[in-house]
């Protein structure tokens, strides 16, 4: 496999004064959906950065726009406000042209690993495609890259490559769909909720697999998913969101440790554990988070918040930082 | 409490579906028994025949195209492949579920509060104004804020959390005996999945009820149930109580399925045990052990005679020629490969 037919177009142009600079950073990003009149707040105003090698894990429950700042960050959405750089390049501002060469670099696997897939398509071809679209090499070349990427991934290319998505279960489906997002070797993976449909046999298979790859191809990760146990398991570090906005930011073992938001306390205090004596009592949450399309003034997690006060209500908390690494949004952390 | 009595006996059931391909063994000769307000879970990844069970107890699977053999009986009445009308007097007052999708197991054009009335005039012939009581009050039960509103609300105004507690409104308004919780909250988010479990926990010990919580997740059964049966491949391999599977596990295949699910009491990036290779074809099912194929303890006699479920110690049954903890179990090669070969023959 070669990349050298991807090179970025020429508009963007490297800075190599930066080389300690993030690979993917997000500033103050907004993705609004506009319905009629009403408008939906998604993503509210986050930033993070991701290093070069760096696995970053996303949580949170659903509708808190984990999903849609991943697909930010591969500007499937475009997003209202905010900057992302990938490699020093303002991404957000970028031609649909410039963003077809970005996405060599940038690859995303999605949540259904069998309606991700063309059902109509033999595994072989449907790995070859990235190839393919960009005219990488001759045919003969891409079938080759195709079937040592699928071989890779632990599908035998030669019993398996003519087959078709429906004729494998799962978890060789998304095994397929991870020989597909790499086979241009990008630098940056987004990850949205990968095992979540599977079983928990197969799941630890597709951890394990894209622990050894991340390795391999000195990949970088954006992981998003809602399993706790799962998201610390590959993360390096946590980002914990809520209703559009980051709650908190830490080293993993440090947030699962040590908590500072009342959020990220009462989330992992929900989760269950496959042990009987575990003494974890469940914080409750009352009721449900609140719409999007009308979130609450000052902090979002204030209405549910065990904590709040009425600065809650008045002030936003902006994300600080209390230790190093550590970066909270909250008034009144856990343990000051 | 009242006095021990067993409520769900199941015999020898075997559950098997025609398909183009030949007959498929979903469920291989399961035997259980559930007392009174007791809790059984059952825990299974897919294919393991989990959910068949469940349905066959219920007696949910089409009569047509299934075969059922053995025996279900709910308080000594047996309910295997018995007429529907007969299932009809037992589904609700005594035997309700809770299923795992609540968006499509609610009907979308029915107000949820007709869809709770419905069972109580149905089965308890309440009158109109008696029964919207009811369902009131359920609703308020499982925690539904201002059940008055939402009494006349259509499922799709409701979150996916709300819509699982209309389901265990609608399970629970004739006040059954014994509650089937299928997968009931996969899908939800983890506070909602605490939420629930809770409430479930919570209402059963109120009514006294007998549950069976059918799951993937060994989580969700470790500290909310009395037994636990795990399935693999249309069989039971492993039964016990709850305290002594988590203690002591003897079947490999539990073992396995407890150590590939990632912690969050270990550090990050702690390498995760998987198990190699896949289930067996429900179609040709192997000769010997179910679970040989992917067992790193597997020997000769694994692969050539399947194990009897036996009771080894009070209340713990497995199905294993050599169970963990044994001298005869030798220790497994590290990354023992799917369907490797047998290291050494036995006695």
């Amino acid at each position: 496999m070669t990349d050298a037919a991807v090179k970025p177009a020429a508009t963007p142009e490297p800075k190599p004064e930066h080389v300690s600079d993030p690979l993917l950073s997000v500033e103050d990003l907004h993705v609004t959906f506009q319905r009629g009149s009403v408008a939906v707040q998604a993503v509210a105003g986050i930033s993070f950065s991701l290093r070069q090698g760096e696995t970053l894990g996303l949580v949170g429950e659903s509708g808190c726009g984990k999903t849609t700042t991943g697909r930010a960050v591969v500007q499937v959405e475009r997003a209202t406000s905010g900057v992302i750089r990938f490699n020093d390049t303002e991404i957000t501002a970028m031609s649909r042209h410039d963003l077809r060469t970005l996405r060599t670099q940038v690859q995303m696997i999605f949540q259904d690993p069998i309606s991700s897939l063309n059902p109509r398509r033999r595994v072989t071809d449907i790995v070859a495609e990235p190839l393919t679209i960009w005219k990488i090499g001759t045919k003969e070349e891409r079938r080759n890259a195709a079937n040592a990427m699928l071989d890779r991934v632990g599908i035998d290319p030669y019993l398996n490559g003519n087959r078709r998505p429906r004729e494998f279960s799962g978890g060789q489906c998304q095994r397929i769909s991870i020989a597909r997002a790499l086979v241009l070797e990008p630098k940056l993976l987004v990850c949205d909720e990968i095992v979540s449909a599977l079983d928990v046999s197969v799941q630890a298979q597709i951890l394990n697999l894209l622990e050894d790859l991340k390795a391999e191809y000195n990949l970088t990760v954006l992981f998003i998913a809602h399993d706790l146990a799962v998201v610390k398991n590959v993360s390096d570090r946590v980002a914990v969101m809520y209703l559009g906005r980051l709650c908190e930011i830490a080293p993993s073992d440090v947030l699962y440790e040590a908590p500072a938001h009342h959020y990220t306390a009462a989330l992992l205090s929900s989760a269950v554990e496959p042990d009987p004596e575990s003494t974890r009592t469940s914080i409750a949450l009352g009721g449900e988070p609140p719409s999007p399309i009308n979130p609450p003034s000052g902090c979002r997690f204030r209405t549910r918040c065990p904590r709040a006060e009425t600065r809650c209500a008045e002030e936003v908390p902006e994300l600080r930082e209390i230790a190093p690494g550590h970066q909270v949004s909250c008034h009144f952390p856990i343990g000051t | 409490m009242s006095e021990r009595r067993t409520l769900l006996e199941v015999e020898d059931l075997h559950v098997s579906f025609a398909t183009g391909r030949g007959q498929l063994q979903a469920v291989q000769g399961v035997s259980f028994t559930l007392d009174q307000g007791k809790t059984l879970g059952i825990v299974g990844e897919s294919g393991s025949g989990k959910t068949v069970l469940s349905r066959a107890i219920m007696g949910l699977l089409p009569l047509s195209s299934t075969t059922q053999t053995g025996s279900v009986r709910y308080d000594t009445q047996e309910v295997l492949n018995a007429p529907n009308d007969e299932l009809r007097e037992l589904w609700s007052t005594h035997i309700a579920m809770v299923f795992q999708d609540p968006m499509t197991s609610l009907n979308p054009v029915q107000k949820i509060g007709n869809q709770i009335t419905e069972p109580l005039r149905v089965h308890l012939k309440l009158p109109k104004d008696e029964a919207k009581e009811t369902a009131l009050s359920l609703l308020m039960q499982v925690g539904i804020p201002s059940p008055v509103e939402r009494y006349g609300a259509y499922p799709d105004q409701l979150s996916g959390g709300m819509r699982q507690r209309v389901m265990i409104a609608i399970a629970l308004a004739c006040a059954p005996r014994l509650l089937m919780a299928d997968e009931p909250t996969t899908g939800l988010d983890v506070t909602v999945q605490a939420q629930i479990l809770d409430l479930l926990s919570q209402l059963q010990h109120d009514r006294n009820m007998a549950m069976i919580l059918v799951t993937h997740d060994l989580g969700v059964v470790a500290t909310r149930t009395d037994e636990i049966i795990v399935m693999y491949a249309g069989n039971i391999v492993e039964r016990a109580p709850t305290d002594v599977l988590f203690k002591s596990m003897s079947m490999p295949y539990t073992e396995a399925l407890l150590n590939s699910m990632p912690r969050i009491a270990n550090p990050s990036h702690t390498r995760l045990t998987a198990i190699e290779g896949r289930p067996p074809d429900l179609l040709n099912p192997p000769a010997g052990c179910p679970f040989s194929p992917r067992c790193p303890y597997a020997q000769d006699k694994c692969f050539k005679d399947k194990p009897p479920l036996v009771e080894a110690s009070p209340g713990h049954s497995y199905a294993c020629w050599y169970p963990l903890g044994t001298t005869e179990a030798s220790p497994a090669p590290a990354a023992a490969p799917a369907a490797a070969a047998p290291e050494e023959a036995t006695a």
